[in-house]
């Protein structure tokens, strides 16, 4: 690329720049227009009027791990698959549609055993995972 | 120009996020300073012209890998997640006394300067070139990358991609009671 | 490089003229045209998200036999802007118990997520601000920093109803990008590239040539993508973060005046963006109906009224499907997501694919009418 082509980048760095200018601007007219009286009620977190108990930092949940886990391997596949897609019909005017077809299915089979076996396994229930592999394990 | 200005942006984004990492006490603070510093990173990738690459740092670091810190962050249930014991500028005073900070800020000048001294010989002797292709875009030159020449890689990964997944599923899988 | 705004209009003779006023300084040119139609972009963006919250209230009220809002401006169309200044003029709150710094910078990167998705958005044909390679792909990696922003939102606010909403966010948003992705995954394959421009001259002319009618498996794809996309904007019947009647209001429960403000309107553009990129992937886009070999400007206004069109009818779908669908439970949630829509996205990518080789690239149209 030369460094003219690079101007075409530019307008992702204005919107992320206009995104930062409109916060700063909205906080500073917040600043001047709002009425300011704090007071220790007000700012106590909302649990239903009552008085709040404890942190609500606490410990969750290990299923959320385990979505993002899955999240990522699928994730990282469609990143790989994104660039053979792209080619792919190019492949298939060329006259090599068959050979890209079964490095694709390959591909995506492999995938498909992943979510098939993490569904037998009852990975992907939220809510019965624990019970589900308690069976699976017996 | 704009170039120059993208690198110099993404850079401070970069190096300035990296420090605050290291610095800051707080380790959902340093999950997303961490964001910031992949962020300049993958703003470092486009200035070299591999938009794919850069991309794929946002999707895959940005939107998937921070999301699993903070997530694994969340597991711990951390009443306080700031750390008491110490941070990088108050390090236990133990390690030496002000001669030896001396005495390695010094070497490492020494080295730093060395290392710039032969870096600059060799673009010096090698000058950076832009090499023109047959293709109209990078992503184009890794799929045609993939599925010719690497196509054994392509298909293994996702055989890698299947045994991360099964065993991410067994290691985070509740262990049989008794 | 792929046309973008400034190398449509340098084809023009008042380029030339521009050109010279700044000094045949290119780069400053393009970044004075680039900030001047990012401004403008951005101010419809706002309005269309201001007039969405308006077309909220109005469309439920409507499915619901009220009136709505009609108090402010002829049939209350200006709710919006005293919705706007009611928020600049409230008090902000901030929870003593709060991450200070987080708290801050949430709504901050919900902005800059949705903004930056803006910069590919493709008005027309003319005016499109960044046509990357890489659009498509770049649209839904930068679109994730919302997920971080929901996370952040909730912890931050250090409520419990927060919390809970923050972590039900982040993971349903990403869940959800994957059916998404996939699906789009499949239009790349059809296009054969993932910039905008790309996509959309495939499908010139009638709409038999739009991806949606290219084959079943595509016509399936824009299904899952409009489910996927319903709930990565976190709209009705997906809307367990922000559930009003067990989270109170979810991730934002805490946040007050401004800083509410730029997640409603990053939300709302959102809503406008991932319905302008279904307009684009499988509607046409801003495509004509017809085949001009003219290019003058006013065809490229006229492109730009056909995207808006498209992507305001998918808005309206959003908001009836809201007021339509109750909410889902959790469970049934994650199970939608991992159970059905992401296997028929694969089944639909394979497919496409095996379409795509069978029938050596013709879509439905031309196997039915023997065109080409």
């Amino acid at each position: 690329m030369t460094p003219a082509q690079f101007d075409g980048l530019m307008p992702v760095v204005i919107f992320m720049g206009l995104a930062v200018l409109l916060f700063v601007g909205g906080h500073f007219l917040s600043v001047l227009l709002a009425p300011k009286k704090p007071s220790h009620l007000k700012s106590t977190p909302y649990e239903c009027g009552e008085e709040p108990v404890g942190s609500a930092w606490s410990a969750f949940n290990i299923r959320f791990y385990v979505v993002g886990l899955i999240f990522i391997i699928f994730d990282v596949e469609s990143v790989l698959m994104f660039p053979v897609a792209s080619i792919f019909r190019e492949m298939n005017d060329m006259g090599h549609g068959g050979y890209a077809l079964i490095i694709l299915l390959s591909f995506i089979s492999v995938l498909i055993e992943g979510i098939a076996y993490c569904w037998k396994k009852g990975d992907l229930d939220w809510v019965k995972s624990y019970q589900v592999s308690a069976k699976n394990n017996k | 120009m704009f170039v120059q200005l993208l690198f110099a942006l993404s850079a401070l984004l970069t190096v300035g996020c990296a420090i605050a990492v290291a610095v800051t006490k707080n380790i959902m603070h340093s999950c997303i300073f961490l964001l910031g510093s992949l962020l300049g990173i993958a703003g470092l990738y486009a200035t070299l012209g591999a938009d794919f690459v850069a991309v794929t740092q946002i999707m895959v670091y940005v939107g998937g890998v921070v999301i699993l810190m903070l997530f694994a962050v969340m597991l711990t249930g951390g009443k306080d997640f700031v750390s008491r014991a110490q941070n990088l500028l108050g390090l236990a005073p133990a390690m030496g006394n002000k001669w030896t900070y001396a005495i390695g800020l010094l070497v490492g000048l020494v080295v730093l300067l060395t290392n710039v001294k032969l870096i600059m010989n060799i673009s010096k002797a090698y000058p950076a070139k832009i090499f023109g292709n047959d293709f109209p875009s990078t992503v184009n030159q890794i799929g045609h990358l993939l599925i010719k020449e690497h196509v054994l890689a392509f298909e293994l990964s996702s055989v890698l991609l299947l045994g991360a997944l099964v065993g991410a599923a067994i290691i985070a899988r509740p262990r049989k009671q008794g | 490089m792929n046309q973008t705004l400034v190398s449509y209009l340098s084809q023009y003779e008042f380029y030339d003229v521009l050109l010279a006023v700044f000094g045949k300084n290119e780069g400053l040119l393009a970044f004075t045209i680039y900030l001047l139609a990012a401004l403008a972009i951005v101010g419809l963006c706002a309005t269309i998200g201001g007039l969405g919250t308006y077309a909220e209230r109005k469309i439920s009220a409507d499915l619901q036999q009220r009136m709505g809002p009609n108090r402010v401006g002829p049939y209350g169309l200006l709710q919006f802007l005293a919705d706007g200044v009611k928020m600049m003029t409230k008090e902000d709150i901030m929870p003593f118990t709060a991450d200070k710094f987080l708290f801050y910078l949430a709504p901050m990167l919900a902005l800059i997520g949705v903004f930056a998705t803006l910069a590919v958005l493709p008005w027309s044909s003319g005016f499109m601000m960044a046509d990357l390679n890489v659009g498509v792909f770049y649209l839904i990696a930068i679109s994730s920093l919302v997920g971080v922003s929901v996370f952040l939102g909730g912890y931050a606010s250090n409520s419990k109803w927060s919390m809970l909403g923050g972590m039900r966010g982040a993971s349903q948003i990403i869940s959800y990008e994957i059916p998404v992705t996939i699906s789009i995954l499949a239009i790349t394959l059809l296009s054969g590239g993932m910039s905008f421009g790309t996509i959309l001259s495939h499908q010139q002319g009638t709409p038999v040539n739009w991806f949606i009618f290219h084959n079943p498996f595509a016509f399936v794809a824009f299904f899952v993508y409009a489910i996927g996309a319903l709930a990565e904007t976190n709209r009705a019947p997906f809307d367990l973060p922000e559930a009003e009647s067990e989270l109170v209001s979810g991730y934002h429960t805490e946040y007050t005046g401004m800083r509410f403000g730029f997640f409603a309107l990053a939300e709302y553009i959102e809503v406008f963006v991932v319905c302008g990129v279904g307009a684009a992937l499988f509607l046409g886009g801003g495509n004509l109906p017809f085949n001009l070999d003219i290019d003058i400007i006013p065809l490229q206004f006229a492109q730009v009224v056909i995207f808006m069109t498209k992507a305001l009818l998918l808005y309206y779908v959003v908001i009836w499907v809201r007021w339509t669908l109750p909410r889902l439970r959790v469970d049934q949630l994650m199970s939608i997501c991992w159970k059905y829509l992401t296997p028929i996205a694969i089944v639909n990518l394979m497919g496409c694919a095996i379409w795509l080789v069978v029938f050596n690239g013709k879509s439905m149209a031309d196997l039915i009418f023997g065109s080409h």
